[in-house]
């Protein structure tokens, strides 16, 4: 019996070591351990054996059949190990072949633009609103106190379609709109697109995008105006980004101001030789981005607020001047060709 | 405005360094557009003196001089026949660059040596207009040499007046008084709070008699000429002005013509008071004067100015006249018949103040802006008049050019006297933000009387007295009120907001503190602010295009109506309607987009085409442009309401991925995106530029109600092969237009309640049938779902083959059926029921035969 426990031990052994696929042992399993197995047949013997003999028996017998067990199992895990082992390395692929893309679009580079400032003024408690593209002389003129005789108002500089009507010259009637119909405090910007009688050329696109702002309440300063202007720049441009105001003119702010902002181009402020050359800021150092001011009392009080209970600010960002500041764009004109190769340059 | 360095420092009396001064002339709202630094492309020309001269003994052409520069005494050969013994002449040294980049070195001219070279006007970059007194063909030489103050080997350049900054400002349209040296002096001096004041003119007046007996003058229009000053200058001598007057005129950008026009162009440039010269001998007598008369034209009169050009005037233009003809178009241009010619020997000066805004119109009418006319229509400050013309008076004196006769007539009906501007200077700390203990009462007159604005207490009103001893709270001088006293050349200033902008230029806009609070969380902080439901889907809307794969496109609102014809709309289709520019960019950008919005887009794909771009999928928001009127026939030069602006989204593309079906499947992604009510595709037959069988309206059913319509949003489809030819598109090209409003409608119809997910497994069930070519995929299914029973989850299409084996005018579709229950895993017998009521319904409707 032992004799024979010991055969098949060996058998087992040598069975094992020339196996090399995982179905081999499982074969092997189940030619010893099944239910018609040489192991398990031989094991079935034990019971005829003589009673002093078979306790004795049984014990190596079991012995036998775990240690079988074990090293089948043993095997098994082995060869299914190199078995994956080998399948993963013939599966090893050349991982810079391209990838299968799926192509997304994007959106216009003007559209990114306005979509982080919206962000922004959303976070800060504006309303976004909107306005008519054609709109009447008079909110885009006289309710913002622009003289009768401004040259803006020429037909060389503005589109008419009638004597009554024009396209919009700058996104500023959306004040006039919403002070006519809000009280304050009033938080609103108005984003659109703007159109300016310019033949076209590597600086002018007869349409073009703003972003107007108006806030209205009690005791706004030039002060608040100042601060939100640097947190627009700094939200922009950066925290480097320094701004410039100078006074200047337009009919619908007292006092008004242009906003410069230090040359995104040559950084100057840092270096003034390199600013000399800079064709983005002519060698000042500083280019022009904006125009704002304090709400002109006559333009609050045209539209029905009392200019010695409130006052307010306004200011129009150019939003194509900021978009190609961002991407170092000089020739507006390409974001109305929509070329593909150039809109799918952006991301935002 | 060109205004040359030299003379702002001089009347400004500033010494600081250019890009200093200009630096705080923007801070302070005068902005620079550019500095031109003349004679800087010329180095190395220096004053020297003829201290020899003999011909070329080898060239009789040729002079061998000895040119004395100081340091050393240079032989230069030169082909010039104008030079003497003793002449102050520029030399080129070696070394030198002239005004056309030309280097000069030494050389040997027919055997001898030249070291240099002897300028001519030209080689400097000039012309005989610049320095009269130069000669033909020949070397420079100075006139009335000031051997002391420039001498030999010196910078040839300071005599001639070749250096010189140009400073172009950017005059702001509602400063007029400062386009002019002595407004930009004031503007300076206000910078530095220096005292600005404009220098007393004395005259000789030496002429014979007195102006009021020479001249009357009779305002007729006092609407359109608040003032008409006029002074006499007998025995004229026309000649060249002088070097410094002819230099400080043309580095501002006028051409030296002769004295007295150089005089009157001079106070221009000086004052901003546009003068004008008449020949005295041209105005015709009545009661013994020249009579000139301020009135105006009569319609259709017709009058030649002095640039030789007959007008034809209207009723509103003015004129100055005499008794008899009219002399001159008023603050435009001088007549032909008055002008000065060399016989000329006497003048009347006139300097007047004419309404701008009459002006304005009189130049656009007839077509000329004149420098006068470009001024008048800013506005001028009508107390300027005798100041200016008394100026041009002093210089007629100084050129020695005239005898000056005494006295003026001045007509100046109704004096305008300086406006008071009643404030309360806290009113200025509060717009501004600077507490009162900044910037206090003193300092905000001291800022406004550096602009010339002087103020002073008001009278103390009994009410506001008792007011503060209500509110002793309130600190006495809080209240106290202000008085301004805006001078007359400051139109600009009407109210406190306006003094509040003049302290806050000169306290420097950069020196006011910036305040965060407000903007952060000020109590404006509206709650419910931000966008509008809309606004969020219409974002929504870009970034599913953009995640499908196409890019957002901006286009023009203006286009060609040639684009309807592009698109095959018949001529008398009334969709052609639109809004038309009155003064477009050209017809090219005449019409405003109308309900076809496909153009834009169309011209975008045309160029990524042509440009070889393989592919391109292009979307855009933008508006059509409606007038209601318009659909029932009126016309947009008419039209008084402002039109409606309505929204659409429009989609194109090509590209070798690009087919109908992956078009449609397209859209049907973006409007999932908005709802999940079900889309309904009919033919669409409306648009002439879409393919007739390849196109869809696209309806979305927003109720269950069968018997309720769908809401057609757009359509959508492959662009008819005609048009793709118009717009040079040489492949298949898809088109939708959706109607972004209806989107919107239809995406607030949207009640979404969850459904729960199966817990089990789903069982599929495959059916395969052939019908009729012709029978529409929608059919088929509504078919299916009909009699599918409450298990059925998903039918979805996945294959449809014709060929010999279903026979010609047949298809084979194949239609995968799955059904669900929350409960349980169904079993076949479950479904083999509705599974024969489909077969048998396909059958029966569609003739249907089952495929193994």
């Amino acid at each position: 019996m032992i004799e024979k426990l010991n055969q098949l031990r060996e058998k087992i052994e040598d069975a094992l070591a020339a196996a090399k696929i995982p179905s081999a042992v499982e074969d092997l399993r189940v030619k010893m351990l099944g239910r018609k197995g040489e192991m398990t047949l031989l094991l079935k013997t034990v019971g005829s054996l003589p009673a002093e003999e078979r306790k004795e028996m049984g014990k190596k017998a079991n012995e036998v059949r775990d240690w079988v067990t074990e090293k089948i199992e043993e095997a098994r895990v082995r060869l299914e190990a190199e078995a994956q082992n080998a399948a993963l390395k013939s599966e090893a692929m050349d991982i810079t072949l391209p990838g299968k893309r799926r192509a997304q679009g994007r959106l216009h580079p003007v559209s990114v633009t306005f979509s982080r400032l919206e962000d922004l003024f959303v976070s800060l408690g504006f309303d976004i609103v909107d306005g008519p593209h054609i709109e009447t002389v008079y909110h885009n003129f006289d309710a913002l106190n622009s003289p009768p005789t401004h040259p803006n108002r020429d037909e060389s500089d503005t589109f008419y379609v009638n004597e009554n009507l024009v396209l919009r010259t700058h996104t500023s009637p959306v004040q006039v709109r919403t002070m006519e119909s809000r009280k304050p405090p009033i938080r609103i910007v108005a984003p659109g697109q703007t159109f300016r009688r310019d033949e076209i050329d590597a600086t002018h696109t007869p349409a073009f995008h703003q972003m107007e702002g108006l806030v209205v309440d009690k005791n706004i300063t030039f002060g608040d105006l100042k601060g939100m202007l640097e947190i627009i720049v700094r939200y922009v441009f950066g925290e480097e980004a320094k701004i410039r105001l100078r006074p200047s003119h337009f009919p619908f702010t007292e006092p008004s101001a242009e906003v410069d902002i230090t040359c995104y181009s040559c950084k100057n402020g840092l270096s003034k030789s390199s600013a000399l050359d800079c064709r983005v800021c002519k060698g000042s150092g500083w280019v022009e981005l904006w125009g704002c001011g304090m709400v002109h009392p006559k333009v609050l009080e045209m539209s029905g607020i009392n200019p010695r209970e409130y006052s307010g600010y306004a200011f129009g960002l150019g939003i194509d001047r900021i978009t190609s500041a961002l991407h170092g764009l000089a020739d507006p004109r390409l974001y109305f060709e929509n070329d593909v190769q150039f809109l799918s340059q952006f991301v935002g | 405005m060109n205004i040359p360095m030299s003379w702002l420092r001089e009347a400004a009396n500033i010494d600081e360094e250019t890009d200093i001064f200009l630096e705080k002339m923007t801070d302070a709202g005068n902005a620079v557009e550019g500095v031109t630094r003349l004679g800087e492309d010329i180095t190395g020309v220096v004053v020297g003196r003829i201290a020899a001269l003999e011909k070329h003994p080898d060239a009789d052409k040729l002079w061998v001089t000895q040119a004395d520069i100081g340091t050393e005494t240079l032989q230069i050969v030169t082909g010039a026949d104008n030079l003497k013994l003793g002449d102050y002449i520029p030399v080129a040294v070696h070394g030198s660059t002239l005004a056309n980049g030309l280097k000069i070195k030494k050389s040997k001219m027919r055997g001898l040596e030249s070291n240099g070279m002897l300028c001519s006007i030209d080689e400097l970059g000039y012309t005989a207009a610049d320095y009269p007194e130069a000669p033909e063909n020949g070397i420079y030489v100075f006139p009335d040499f000031d051997a002391e103050k420039f001498p030999l080997g010196s910078d040839a350049r300071i005599p001639m007046g070749l250096c010189e900054e140009v400073v172009d400002f950017d005059v702001l349209s509602n400063r007029p008084d400062t386009n002019c040296v002595m407004g930009m002096a004031r503007e300076a001096a206000a910078v530095y709070g220096t005292p600005f004041e404009l220098s007393a003119i004395n005259l000789k007046e030496r002429g014979q008699g007195n102006t009021a007996d020479i001249v009357s003058v009779e305002i007729r229009d006092t609407a359109r000429c608040a003032r008409f000053t006029a002074r006499v200058v007998k025995n004229v001598k026309v000649g060249p002005s002088p070097q410094w007057l002819r230099r400080r005129i043309s580095t501002a950008g006028l051409r030296p013509i002769n004295n007295i026009v150089d005089i009157t162009n001079y106070v221009m440039l000086e004052y901003g008071q546009p003068l004008h010269a008449f020949d005295i001998n041209t105005v015709a007598v009545k009661d013994g004067k020249h009579g000139i008369v301020v009135k105006t034209a009569d319609k259709g009169q017709k009058f030649t100015t002095l640039d030789g050009t007959e007008r034809l005037l209207n009723e509103t233009n003015l004129l100055v006249a005499d008794h008899e003809k009219a002399l001159g178009i008023a603050g435009v241009m001088g007549g032909e018949n008055s002008m000065i010619t060399e016989e000329t020997t006497t003048i009347l000066f006139e300097s007047a103040n004419f309404d701008a805004s009459n002006i304005r119109q009189t130049a656009r009418y007839l077509g000329m802006r004149t420098d006068a006319s470009a001024r008048f229509e800013k506005g001028q400050d009508p107390n300027q008049p005798p100041i200016s013309v008394n100026r041009a008076m002093e210089l007629v004196e100084l050129l020695n050019c005239g005898e000056v006769v005494p006295g003026v007539v001045d007509v100046y009906p109704v004096p305008r006297t300086p406006k008071v501007i009643s404030f309360d200077p806290t009113e200025i700390n509060k717009l501004l933000g600077i507490s009162c203990d900044i910037l206090d009462k003193e300092h905000i007159r001291t800022y406004l009387r550096r602009v010339g604005i002087k103020t002073r207490e008001a009278a103390c009103v009994a009410a506001s007295t008792a007011d503060m001893h209500r509110r002793p709270h309130v600190r006495p001088e809080a209240g106290m009120k202000l008085e301004a006293l805006i001078p007359t050349f400051r139109g600009d200033i009407t109210c406190a907001a306006d003094l509040a902008e003049e302290v806050a230029r000169f306290y420097g806009y950069n020196n006011i503190k910036s305040r965060y609070a407000q903007a952060v969380d000020g109590e404006a902080a509206l709650p419910g602010a931000g966008k509008t439901p809309r606004r969020r889907r219409q974002e929504l809307l870009k970034k599913t295009m953009a995640a499908l794969g196409y890019y957002e496109a901006v286009t023009f609102p203006f286009e060609s109506p040639k684009a309807l014809d592009k698109l095959n709309i018949p001529a008398d289709c009334p969709s052609r309607q639109a809004i038309f520019l009155k003064n477009p960019l050209g017809e090219d950008f005449s019409m405003m987009r109308n309900e076809h919005t496909a153009n834009g887009l169309l011209e975008c794909i045309s160029r990524n085409y042509n440009k070889g771009n393989e592919s391109a999928s292009l979307f855009e928001i933008a508006y059509s442009y409606y007038a209601s009127s318009l659909h029932c026939g009126g016309d947009s030069a008419s039209m008084s309401e402002l039109p409606m602006e309505l929204p659409r989204l429009t989609i194109a593309a090509y590209g070798t991925d690009m087919d109908f079906l992956a078009f449609k499947g397209d859209i049907e992604e973006l409007i999932a995106a908005l709802t999940n009510r079900p889309l309904i595709f009919t033919p669409h037959r409306t648009r002439p530029y879409m393919h007739p069988g390849r196109a869809a309206d696209v309806a979305v059913k927003t109720s269950p109600n069968p018997r309720d319509t769908a809401t057609v949003v757009g359509f959508l489809g492959e662009l008819h092969p005609a048009v793709a030819k118009n717009y040079e598109i040489g492949t298949k090209a898809y088109l939708a237009e959706l109607d972004i409003n209806l989107l919107h409608e239809v995406a607030e119809t949207y009640t979404f309640k969850f459904t729960k997910p199966h817990t089990y497994p789903p069982l599929d069930r495959d059916l395969a049938f052939k019908v009729q070519e012709h029978v529409p995929a929608a059919d088929l299914e509504s078919a299916i779902r009909e009699k599918g029973g409450g298990h059925l989850a998903e039918v979805k299409l996945f294959d449809v083959y014709q060929g010999p084996q279903v026979g010609e005018g047949y298809k084979s579709v194949a239609y995968s059926l799955r059904f669900r229950d929350h409960n349980r895993t169904l079993a076949v017998e479950d479904v083999s029921k509705p599974l024969a009521a489909v077969l048998q319904n396909l059958e029966a409707k569609f003739g249907a035969e089952i495929r193994a």
